[in-house]
């Protein structure tokens, strides 16, 4: 199956190719949500939905996003005051080569006024981004990430390890993985540091995931609960391990603690920049991947989760119960290794058929119902 | 014939039952080219595992090729692996890291 992928002047290669309509303030969300409703073909919208200070994670965050290998162009909306400035960040973002305008709507004189001027920088982008230019990818292009969210049972028995294993598979054809959740990898601290490439490496893994669980610690969130035992777990560590397979085998690169394209190719640990999460939970998990350059987000859920975000996501999911009531937005039905009949290298390696069809523009579920959380 | 519980890696101790399991069935699991079958001496719930070979007071317990914890007291083969037999060594070491009580 050829990937067909869209060339972006900064060398990246895209899987899908957007006009970012970008709100730089809560202020400005209205006039960018109303130029999205006129203009949903070809678009993707997303912002910062804070108010006047300037935040550098959030801002890092926004540049990273409009420098994604998805986004051909974009369209900054400010108010104007805002400490997230748009001319500042169009700047940062027209740094990777993309056309990128910007309008301040108490400059362009009010809502009507930056619809207007916005629409037509909006058709010329739009028409821009039409006609980029089409280049094969391989795997080796790809990057991966990995979210789990409305865990169960199912959840570390299945799901996670047929990603490890689809992980794997990427890496060995030369692709670039990454997780985040470290608060979930309480007790995996010596069995990372070991997979690390090098001491600091190692010594980095082991700084984010033990300082993950003092805060849990601190704040008497720790995951961990009579449910958990209820429902076989003995230990932390067990269920710490259940999310620990999504991480697969190779070898750790790095921890990746800013936005941007990850330094090299295979496995990542992603933690995110401080004060830089938009919302809390399972989306902004997911954009985060997309800030760190992430193609296609993958999904673990044995409740059922129908979240999106800006990049396409692949739900898997394991739990047969739950599966006919979520079958609507599930991608891999993992249910065949809970009910004894499949391996779970057999359907990682379904799973892993399924990224790169996915990379060759077939739809996720999370794309077709419009699930595109900010 | 459908699995009843998944071995998760071919060095662990223990198999997690993916049906209800009554006691007295004979349960064989497999990976790769490990195959063990195990009497279970009782009822193993969905979700909770089992051992697949006798384990001795204090031994660790693999499942996932790593240790969950230690035993609490000898194990058989077959019989019911949780919080009454087996021990976090994690939670054990935190309790007098965060001066919590044992």
């Amino acid at each position: 199956m050829e990937i067909l992928g869209y060339q972006r002047p900064d060398g990246q290669l895209g899987i899908r190719n957007k006009v970012s309509i970008i709100f730089s303030t809560d202020c400005s969300r209205y006039v960018a949500n109303k130029l999205y409703q006129l203009y949903p073909v070809g678009t993707q919208i997303f912002g910062y939905p804070g108010g006047c200070a300037l935040r550098q994670g959030p801002f890092n965050k926004l540049v990273a996003l409009g420098t994604h290998s998805s986004s051909a162009a974009a369209l900054i909306i400010g108010l104007g005051c805002e400490g997230t400035d748009a001319y500042m960040l169009a700047d940062e973002i027209a740094k990777s080569g993309r056309p990128v305008q910007a309008l301040k709507i108490n400059e362009a004189g009010g809502d009507l006024k930056t619809l207007e001027q916005g629409s037509r920088l909006l058709v010329d982008l739009l028409q821009y981004a039409s006609q980029v230019e089409r280049v094969t990818m391989t795997p080796a292009d790809l990057i991966v990430g990995q979210e789990c969210g409305g865990s169960d049972a199912t959840s570390g028995l299945a799901s996670n390890p047929i990603t490890g294993v689809a992980a794997d598979l990427l890496i060995e054809a030369g692709g670039t993985y990454m997780h985040s959740e470290v608060s979930e990898l309480i007790g995996c601290a010596d069995i990372l540091a070991e997979r690390a490439v090098n001491q600091q490496v190692a010594q980095e893994i082991r700084e984010v995931i033990e300082a993950a669980e003092q805060r849990s610690f601190a704040s008497g969130r720790f995951s961990w609960g009579y449910g958990n035992i209820l429902g076989g777990l003995t230990s932390i560590e067990e269920k710490s391990y259940g999310c620990l397979a999504k991480s697969g085998t190779k070898p750790l690169q790095g921890v990746l603690k800013s936005y941007g394209l990850p330094p090299g190719k295979g496995y990542y640990v992603q933690v995110g920049e401080p004060g830089s999460g938009f919302f809390h939970g399972d989306p902004e998990g997911i954009n985060q991947f997309a800030a760190c350059g992430a193609h296609i987000g993958l999904f673990t859920t044995g409740c059922g989760s129908t979240t999106g975000g800006l990049i396409p996501v692949l739900k898997v999911i394991a739990n047969p119960n739950r599966m006919q009531l979520i079958a609507d937005n599930a991608d891999l039905d993992a249910t065949p290794v809970i009910r004894g009949e499949a391996t779970i290298r057999e359907l990682g390696e379904t799973l892993y058929a399924e990224i790169l069809a996915v990379a060759a523009g077939k739809l996720t579920k999370s794309e077709i119902h419009g699930h595109f959380e900010v | 014939m459908p699995q009843r519980a998944i071995l998760l890696n071919v060095a662990d101790d223990v198999a997690t039952a993916i049906v209800d399991l009554p006691a007295q069935e004979s349960v064989t699991v497999s990976l790769e080219d490990r195959s063990v079958e195990v009497v279970l001496n009782q009822e193993i719930e969905f979700g909770h595992k089992f051992a697949l070979r006798d384990i001795a007071q204090g031994e660790p317990i693999l499942k996932y090729g790593l240790p969950i914890g230690s035993a609490l007291s000898d194990i058989r083969a077959g019989e019911w692996v949780h919080v009454h037999n087996c021990r976090s060594e994690h939670f054990g070491f935190h309790r007098e890291q965060y001066g919590l009580k044992a």
